[in-house]
């Protein structure tokens, strides 16, 4: 008997990046085909191969994120380089 | 529970009028944030600010929740200028009522020092002026 392939669904967030972030990509906005076990990682090694994102934070949803943690069904995935607000 | 007002504008932050919420606030302390010309060597006509608006009200209002919880304050009130602000106007403004001085001095400074090391919104200094 054939045993059911568990499907790994996919989504398309869309990366947000922010100040020297945007500076380094050269875009704001753009959004990805991935697959629910990718990371920010891996996800922003095949959009930019040559992105720097030392010293930089990722956001999932508004929520701070480990770099190489899945995404799973992300709508929105931010890159946020040290913030300065004030 | 504590009273929240949180804004981000573009407009020149205009400094609300003070309402109590009841009878027990002693305290109220208020904080602005201004630009000034010098940062570092450089000298500024202005900053320019942006911001992950959702992400930074959710995580601005977690902030001064848990900061309720330490410090027991009525109420705050947080203004962000965004978009370009020139030197010598209010980029921040926070205002803190509360029963006593204490925790409204210790709410003000830790929520200041909580939103520049979480809260995504970043500054970009300016050319230097000719």
């Amino acid at each position: 008997m054939r045993r059911a392939r568990k499907q790994i669904p996919s989504s398309q967030p869309a990366i947000l990046a922010f100040a020297q972030a945007q500076d380094q990509l050269g875009f704001r906005e753009r959004v990805v085909d991935c697959a629910a076990g990718d990371s920010p990682r891996t996800i922003l090694a095949n959009v930019a191969p040559g992105f720097d994102g030392a010293g930089m934070r990722v956001a999932v949803d508004h929520e701070y994120h480990d770099w190489d943690a899945p995404v799973g069904e992300a709508v929105e995935l931010a890159l946020i380089p040290p913030v300065s607000g004030g | 529970m504590i009273a929240k007002e949180i804004i981000f504008t573009t407009a020149p932050i205009v400094i609300p009028s003070l309402t109590l919420p009841s009878r027990e606030i002693g305290a109220c302390v208020e904080f602005q944030g201004l630009v000034r010309e010098i940062e570092g060597n450089t000298a500024l006509t202005g900053l320019h600010y942006e911001a992950h608006l959702p992400m930074a009200t959710r995580h601005l209002e977690r902030i001064l929740d848990k900061l309720h919880t330490a410090h027991g304050c009525s109420a705050v009130t947080f203004i962000h200028r965004l978009g370009w602000v020139p030197i010598g106007e209010a980029s921040l403004f926070l205002r803190v009522l509360a029963a006593h001085r204490g925790p409204a001095l210790c709410f003000c400074a830790d929520a200041i020092d909580r939103m520049k090391a979480d809260v995504p919104i970043w500054k970009k200094i300016a050319a230097p002026s000719k």
